[in-house]
């Protein structure tokens, strides 16, 4: 018996070509990125919609799926909030095929971790397991994104759950409300500036409909990312998502987002009094543009100069040279169309308060107006290329990583060079920017007082 | 137009209504959809190996590949940890391990602050019974860098009486703020209890004893102890043993090894007696009670059966104790037990948050627990479920550079790697029914020392069933004897 591709055959020119173009012609969707990517990456979309990302690595016996939804506490109207984190809640109670958690005790009972989050602008849900059990996490996934079961009184009881999560997030984080009445000075429009967990009032408002609504509108397959990273084999795992997620049905097209306007430069000074606050402080902001801008690498790098480690401006101006601050955070946060540079300060009392914040003007005025050493810079880029790479250093750490990229840019393709882009900031383009953003004029400030 | 036939009509039929049924009877089709698939076959974890070779002053270069990430691991593993901190010192191998990267001679901490960002890099140090360890992960590129900065921390070491000061004033404040946890208290205290009389107390020690730690009890540590011939340097990363045994050849030739010191330190003996101790916590709502013994095994291969049995017992929700305290009984919001691995013993701990009003019937059903594993076969389903579980856990435990650091510089410490690094899976995998029934009986389970902690306002109340019962005061100091409802 002779096979037909028997590689004793000499095949003639156009069998080569039947060849080649085979793979491809089978798996139509399915494509791997350049060389220049960091590590292997292919994608598929489905025909309902699904958008597949798939990273193959065997350095452990372990996948982490990931499947991420584009809906967000953004997509909330007025007097809905807190629909997106409730959804979320709602995802573990329960579905057509899986009893009320039993999603978390099958991951337990194999050795798995999983959890999930929501933010602004996405709902994240998330499991590492051995690699053996794929099937069984996409499986659940699928089940929970076209079969969820909600009922009235699954609802109220997550309802009750979120009122008492926000009574003791307030009971327990001191500067919560001063946090949140921040957000909602430094965030441009309603869409982001109300909390991620909702309000009180909203939620106890939200009936059965809501949800339901919520759901069959935002949980489809044309939205959402599904990434799948780890020792597996791309196409089986092909085989295995068309057979689980393939026949669902594609939902109607989610109504668009309402993005914040053209980000307006705002300055405001105001007061906030804490009544839970053991120590006063501030609260300050720079309002800055899409991650998407080519201004974003500088300004990322810029985070590093003033706050990342122990070396960093702000630590030592404000923690170890003059000790002025009791503690500090801050940092970027970034959404697809707008990001913030966030500073909180707290001090013993007013009077250090008032030199914290002296100090930081005069730290943030100085990147804007003295050139930065190149050593320093280097040391800020050498930073920035190890939080960058440790971030897919591990199976969750690499599909996290994919997921928000993408949802990030709608593609991947600038993964190859993205690090290289941070890495080739000058000392000119930190100036540019920081005299473009950071300044006065779009500088939000809220001083936190005891009451 | 020729009429269907019977056949055709029917299937006609059918695809018109699930047509007019949409998706929802497609699914229906779907029995694939109705319960959770099979596993595929188990894919085996494929670890590298532990390379090393010693060098001429007596230091072992340990070299483990990691590859994909422009990243490296440098650790140096201290054979001595807070077990040999002079006696009345405890604490001090802990503010030695925090002091080593505080800086050296002509080289400010903040200065060392300033070379390790400038490597991309993250430190942590830390000091456990047996052990100490320095981890420094930094960008490929920077190893001389590394090298250079850690020869001038272990040859010209300088431990400022400030910055000694400032770290006993941070480790003074950290464990205030961690005694407010019910979870951490309530271990302090049982291993205090359970190594009493053995150095290995010393790991549970109390911000009290830091007041008797001068810089002179630091240099003294490290003189003695931060010695070639005492430390294991481990590498991890995309390099070969060759480079990393001539790098650190250039660096640290200078450090002179000199005959080890070797020091026989008996293992801790098992508590053989029945023994309650409540330890106050102001302010705790629930009380948590513990119970554990030390366990000896002769061989590390005897710590397998351990681990299924662990499993079983208390390792997830899924497991007997959480199943039975939480989900039938009610009296409890978790139930866990784990195994403590030290170098010369392990302790077993059962870990639960009970409420107040059903402490003792909480501690009597976890006893009963035990009872029933001495007595009792565990079945081989639920054997090979443990077992499943800990091969699929396994990987999780360590896929992480953090995690992976933290577990060799264990295995090497303890001298196990053959078993726990490269055997783990096959160890695992040959735990059978018998074995771990065999290997209960020899161990202490069945006079655990019990800890109790909680507000003695809202507990005192709930603790007079047992027979006796220590009273501890928040600072785990004793304070009076209650024997059956009196005080003594």
């Amino acid at each position: 018996m002779e096979y037909i591709f028997s590689t004793r055959k000499k095949l003639s020119p156009i069998r080569k070509c039947w060849l080649i173009l085979l793979p491809f012609l089978l798996n139509p969707a399915l494509h791997s990125q350049g060389d220049n990517f960091p590590f292997h990456v292919s994608q598929l979309t489905l025909k309902n919609g699904l958008h597949v990302i798939i990273s193959e690595d065997d350095s452990f016996p372990l996948v982490s799926v990931v499947i991420a939804y584009n809906v967000g506490s953004a997509d909330e109207k007025m007097g809905k909030t807190g629909l997106a984190y409730l959804l979320e809640n709602l995802m573990f109670q329960g579905s057509k095929h899986v009893a009320r958690m039993q999603h978390v005790a099958l991951i337990n009972k194999i050795g798995g971790r999983l959890n999930a989050l929501t933010s602004e602008e996405k709902t994240v849900y998330y499991q590492t397991v051995p690699s053996n059990q794929l099937p069984l996490v996409l499986w659940l996934e699928s089940d929970r994104m076209n079969f969820l079961e909600i009922t009235e009184s699954k609802v109220e009881r997550t309802k009750d759950s979120l009122l008492e999560e926000i009574k003791h997030r307030k009971e327990i984080e001191p500067y919560f409300e001063s946090l949140s009445e921040f957000d909602r000075l430094a965030r441009p429009g309603f869409s982001y500036s109300h909390p991620v967990i909702g309000t009180e009032n909203d939620i106890r408002n939200l009936t059965l409909k809501d949800v339901k609504d919520f759901y069959s509108t935002y949980y489809a397959p044309n939205n959402a990312v599904l990434c799948i990273a780890g020792n597996v084999n791309r196409s089986k795992v092909e085989e295995l998502v068309r057979r689980y997620f393939g026949t669902l049905a594609e939902g109607k097209s989610p109504p668009p987002r309402k993005n914040p306007e053209e980000l307006k430069k705002v300055s405001t000074t105001q007061v906030f009094e804490e009544v839970l606050a053991p120590t006063p402080g501030f609260h300050l902001g720079y309002r800055l543009p899409s991650p998407l801008s080519n201004d974003f690498y500088p300004l990322q790098i810029i985070e590093y100069i003033l706050l990342r480690g122990r070396s960093s401006r702000l630590h030592k101006r404000l923690m170890a040279r003059e000790r002025l601050a009791y503690s500090y955070s801050g940092g970027i946060e970034k959404w697809k169309h707008f990001s913030l540079l966030k500073v909180s300060v707290l001090a013993n009392n007013e009077v250090m308060t008032e030199m914290c914040r002296k100090a930081v003007y005069s730290e943030v005025n100085r990147i804007r107006t003295t050139r930065i050493p190149d050593k320093e810079l280097t040391k800020a880029k050498n930073m920035l290329k190890a939080d960058y790479v440790s971030r897919y250093s591990t199976t969750l750490g690499r599909a996290l990583f994919l997921v928000d990229s993408y949802l990030q840019k709608g593609s991947l393709s600038h993964l190859a060079t993205e690090l290289s882009m941070f890495l080739g900031v000058t000392p000119g383009d930190i100036i540019r920017v920081a005299h473009r953003y950071l300044s006065p004029d779009n500088r939000i400030l809220l001083t936190v007082r005891i009451k | 137009m020729r009429n269907l036939s019977a056949r055709e009509r029917r299937i006609l039929t059918a695809f018109l209504f699930i047509s007019l049924l949409g998706p929802q009877a497609l699914y229906a089709q779907e029995k694939f959809r109705r319960s959770p698939p099979f596993p595929q076959p188990l894919r085996l974890l494929k670890l590298p190996e532990i390379e090393s070779v010693k060098l001429s002053n007596g230091l072992k270069v340990a070299l483990v590949r990691r590859e994909g990430l422009p990243l490296l691991t440098m650790q140096l593993i201290v054979l001595s940890g807070e077990s040999s901190s002079p006696e009345g010192k405890s604490g001090v191998a802990t503010i030695t391990a925090r002091m080593f990267p505080k800086g050296a001679e002509n080289l400010t901490s903040s200065k060392v602050d300033e070379i390790i960002e400038y490597i991309g890099g993250k430190v942590t140090t830390a000091a456990y019974g047996d052990y100490s360890v320095f981890t420094l992960t930094f960008l490929e590129e920077y190893l001389e860098v590394a090298l250079d900065m850690l020869s001038r921390m272990i040859l010209r070491p300088s431990f400022l009486r400030r910055e000694i000061d400032a770290e006993k004033r941070n480790i003074f404040f950290e464990i205030r703020e961690r005694e407010k946890d019910p979870s951490y208290l309530g271990k302090k205290h049982l291993l205090q209890l359970l190594f009493e009389g053995h150095p290995y107390a010393k790991v549970a020690f109390r911000e009290d004893s830091l007041k008797n730690i001068y810089p002179r009890d630091i240099l003294q540590f490290f003189r003695r102890y931060y010695r070639p011939e005492n430390c294991i340097l481990l590498f991890q990363g995309d390099l070969n043993l060759n480079t990393a045994v001539k790098k650190t050849s250039h660096y640290l030739n200078l450090w002179k090894g000199r005959e080890k010191e070797i020091t026989y330190l008996k293992p801790p003996e098992a508590c053989k007696k029945k023994r309650v101790a409540f330890v106050d916590l102001p302010g705790a709502k629930e009380a948590t009670v513990f119970l554990g013994n030390v366990i000896y095994t002769p061989s590390r291969k005897e710590y397998f059966p351990l681990f299924v049995l662990n499993q079983v017992l208390g390792g997830t929700p899924n497991s007997r104790l959480f199943l039975n305290l939480r989900e039938s009984k009610e009296y409890a919001y978790f139930a866990f037990s784990e195994v403590e691995l030290f170098r010369l013993c392990s302790v077993f701990i059962i870990r639960a948050r009970v409420r107040p009003k059903f402490i003792f019937l909480s501690v009597e059903e976890c006893l009963k627990e035990i009872e029933k594993i001495l007595r009792e076969e565990i079945s081989s389903f639920e054997i090979e479920q443990a077992k499943s579980y800990l091969l699929g856990n396994f990987p999780l435990n360590i896929e992480n550079l953090d995690d992976f650091s933290r577990y060799l510089s264990k295995i090497l410490a303890f001298d196990i790697g053959s078993e726990f690094w490269t055997r783990y899976y096959e160890n695992i995998m040959s735990v059978s029914t018998e074995k771990v029934f065999e290997i209960v009986q020899n161990y202490p389970f069945a006079t655990p020392v019990i800890v109790v902690v909680g507000d003695k306002e809202n507990i005192m109340d709930y603790l007079s069933d047992f027979e006796e019962i220590e009273i501890y005061d928040s600072k785990g100091i004793f304070q009076y004897l209650i024997s059956k409802g009196v005080e003594e």
